[in-house]
């Protein structure tokens, strides 16, 4: 158990589609161990998605949230707030909504208080008006590690814990939004959307849409977390979906069924304990909810992974793109061992 | 026992936030009242016989549907028979049941019909028109159904279930969401009488129990919402069991969160998830109600006993370090504790009673909590957790 610090600042920022288009965005950047004197440097490098909030079942969390402003839209004054989507018995103050607690003005810091009780797959936002600051992206993903999660112990690397049957080598985010370029522009502008007529024509993988998915981390500053998903032939890999965007998808990986071990951050467990994971191979999921599902690497080669609402496989209309990425399967021994989730 | 029901298709307006007053089609239970949205709440016991007379006083032929009901018997004056689909003479398909016709049709058939069911399964179900449906259910023909199980008892705490004694389902209260979603442009056209596709059909409000937020949150009854009477805001003690039940009645799939804690699905579509002595019920924070679905759930928040004693292990920065109220309200006690009120920023309404605290459920198709794009607003609503104590029958459906 552990005491965990960490300091996210709110700001604004720009992220790339394959096409060359530019948009602008508002999210969060890791502000952890910077000193004061240097936190306003950071205003306007927000990124997409924001950073991995990795913790652990008993931890002691205390997240800062510092309003550094938007240096696009200076009129612009909103709060921010992080809620912690899907955290058991919560008390109000940290939950994050403006309506039913505070939230933070520009300038402000405020310290949340988490104690992770539940392992699993969730995720955090904004949710100060939460059409227009969740669209613009102000999301991230988070992940909860059993108590006992011992990485260099093979039983006890385990989504949820040692003898729930979700032991993994590697692990991987697949966090699906979508982009509405229209929005991003008319917020840029300073113009009213409605947003009623949300109509998107770019989806995302981890903030990128294909073929970007597939690139590396450093190709792409501001868009950090690639969706390629690779493995050595015959290791367990865990999957952890995440949809936070506000359409249906349904993912497909071509060639491997996974086993769902856990959906919304619980595992699929009667109220007597009866186990009801079950196998999928087209993973149909909302707004909001979370799967974990585990596969075993099959033999060495490339899977596509892909959005089986197939128009949702483009850029501005254009194929390929959007949410297409690849599982990449080498020999036994191959690649080292994972240095941390997505990597 | 036998339950007879009277309702009356008819006419009215629904009100939105916004200030925008929509015209429906709905049911009341009440001769010469206006159409309520949803209608009225029916609520039977297992093994009831139940009677629906439909009266109808729209411009077209209405009927009603009973999904997850076996055996719906019609009678419109020939005695019952089994409600079946109609067809017009040409073999045209025109309605999905026996229907009640129209006043002042040529045909002069009957404009009231009964139907007539024996209500086997305790659950959460719909009612809805089934005749032009496509239309007459966004209108507002919809309602819904709670079928009690037959040892349910409200004074004995192991019949107080959902399925019955030893299901798993026992709750302390209960509240019922019925969702859905308004296209103005098909309203409209309806009361002009000018025509809509409904392939365009794009909502603009989404509503709960046929209220948009942050009307949601008012209380039953209220005079200001005559046609819209249920409120949807939920309110529990700390370690209660609260039976959710959620019923799909638009023609879009709403993923519903709720905050505070996950909820514990054990029914859908008012069948028990249990197979044999299997238990198949399961957990969740988001849950995607599908048009025509119902899911029954129990919530329970008991929170982490934070109090003056045990305080909170942060300090809570100066007013004018917080944004409160933004909104041009809060629900916010300006106390981090249960049952305690702090100071509000003057100028701030605050709804808070008496130290409760509120969490959210909404659609997390964001878009979805706006009328007509504007935040807060449409399928949301509050769960409040109030001191223990404080709330008396509160979340009692009858």
């Amino acid at each position: 158990m552990a005491v965990i610090n960490k300091r996210f600042g709110a700001t604004d920022g720009h992220i790339k589609m394959p096409d060359g288009s530019e948009h602008y965005i508002f999210g969060w950047v890791d502000l952890t161990g910077i000193p004061e004197s240097e936190i306003f440097s950071y205003r306007g490098k927000a990124q997409l998605l924001g950073p991995l909030l990795e913790v652990k079942v008993g931890d002691e969390v205390y997240l800062t949230l510092t309003n550094l402003g938007m240096p696009v839209r200076p009129d612009l004054d909103d709060s921010h707030t992080v809620h912690w989507h899907g955290f058991p018995n919560q008390i109000a103050l940290y939950d994050g909504v403006p309506e039913a607690s505070i939230s933070v003005p520009v300038g402000r810091d405020f310290v949340y208080y988490y104690k992770p009780l539940d392992p699993g797959t969730y995720m955090y936002h904004c949710h100060f008006e939460p059409v227009e600051h969740i669209q613009m992206g102000m999301i991230g993903p988070l992940l909860v590690r059993p108590a006992d999660y011992d990485p260099n112990n093979p039983l006890y690397k385990t989504a949820y814990g040692h003898g729930t049957g979700t032991e993994f080598d590697r692990e991987y985010f697949v966090f699906l939004t979508e982009l509405d370029s229209a929005a991003h522009h008319q917020v840029a502008s300073v113009q009213e959307y409605d947003w009623t007529d949300f109509s998107p024509d770019y989806w995302l993988i981890n903030g990128r849409s294909y073929p970007d998915t597939v690139k590396s981390a450093g190709d792409l500053p501001e868009q950090p977390f690639p969706a390629l998903i690779k493995a050595n032939s015959g290791e367990k890999v865990l999957l952890r979906y995440i949809n936070l965007g506000y359409q249906q998808h349904s993912i497909e990986i071509l060639g491997i069924p996974v086993r769902i071990v856990g959906q919304d951050a619980a595992r699929p467990l009667g109220l007597n304990g009866e186990d009801l994971a079950y196998w999928k191979d087209c993973n149909y999921f909302a707004a909001g909810q979370t799967l974990d599902a585990i596969f075993t690497a099959p033999a060495p080669g490339t899977y596509p992974v892909f959005n089986r609402d197939c128009y949702k496989n483009t850029n501005a209309g254009v194929t390929p793109g959007g949410m297409v990425s690849e599982v990449q399967v080498f020999a036994a021994g191959t690649l080292p061992p994972q240095a941390g989730p997505g990597q | 026992m036998t339950v007879n029901i009277e309702l009356w298709a008819t006419d009215g307006y629904m009100s939105t936030p916004d200030g925008n007053s929509i015209y429906i089609w709905g049911f009341t239970d009440t001769a010469g009242k206006k159409a309520q949205l949803p209608g009225p709440r029916i609520v039977v016991t297992q093994g009831d016989v139940v009677s629906i007379t439909v009266h109808n006083l729209l411009p077209e032929a209405t009927s009603l549907l009973f999904p997850g009901q076996s055996g719906v018997l019609a009678d419109n004056g020939t005695g019952p028979h089994l409600a079946e689909p109609q067809f017009d003479g040409t073999g045209n398909l025109v309605s999905l049941t026996d229907f009640a016709d129209y006043p002042g049709n040529p045909g002069a058939n009957p404009t009231s019909i009964r139907y007539i069911f024996t209500a086997g399964n305790p659950g959460t179900y719909l009612y809805e028109s089934g005749t032009n449906p496509h239309k007459q259910v966004p209108m507002g023909l919809y309602g819904a159904i709670i079928v009690r199980p037959a040892d349910y008892d409200p004074a004995v705490p192991s019949r107080k279930t959902a399925y019955g004694e030893n299901t798993g389902t026992e709750f302390d209260r209960e509240y019922l969401i019925v969702v859905s979603e308004i296209d103005p442009v098909l309203h409209s056209a309806v009361e002009k009488g000018t025509d809509y596709n409904i392939r365009e059909f794009k909502p603009r409000y989404w509503t709960m129990n046929g209220r948009c937020a942050p009307d949601t949150m008012f209380a039953d009854g209220m005079g200001c919402l005559s046609n819209q009477p249920y409120g949807a805001m939920i309110m529990a003690e700390p370690g209660e069991k609260i039976l959710i039940r959620y019923a799909g009645a638009g023609i879009e799939n709403h993923p519903l969160h709720l905050h505070g804690n996950h909820t514990r699905v054990v029914a859908e579509d008012g069948r028990l998830l249990k197979n044999g002595t299997t238990d198949l019920s399961y957990k969740r924070f988001t849950i995607l109600t599908g048009s025509g679905q119902t899911y029954d759930q129990i919530f329970s928040w008991s929170g982490l006993g934070y109090s003056q004693a045990n305080p909170i292990p942060t300090t809570l920065p100066n007013l004018r370090n917080l944004g409160v109220g933004d909104a041009g309200w809060t629900l916010w006690s300006g106390s981090p504790y249960l049952g305690e009120k702090g100071d509000i920023p003057v100028g701030v309404t605050s709804f808070n009673e008496m130290g409760e605290y509120y969490f959210m459920l909404h659609s997390h198709e964001e878009m979805q909590i706006t009328n007509w794009g504007e935040f807060p607003g449409g399928l949301m609503t509050m769960l409040a957790i109030f001191p223990a104590g404080s709330l008396g029958n509160v979340g009692t459906i009858e």
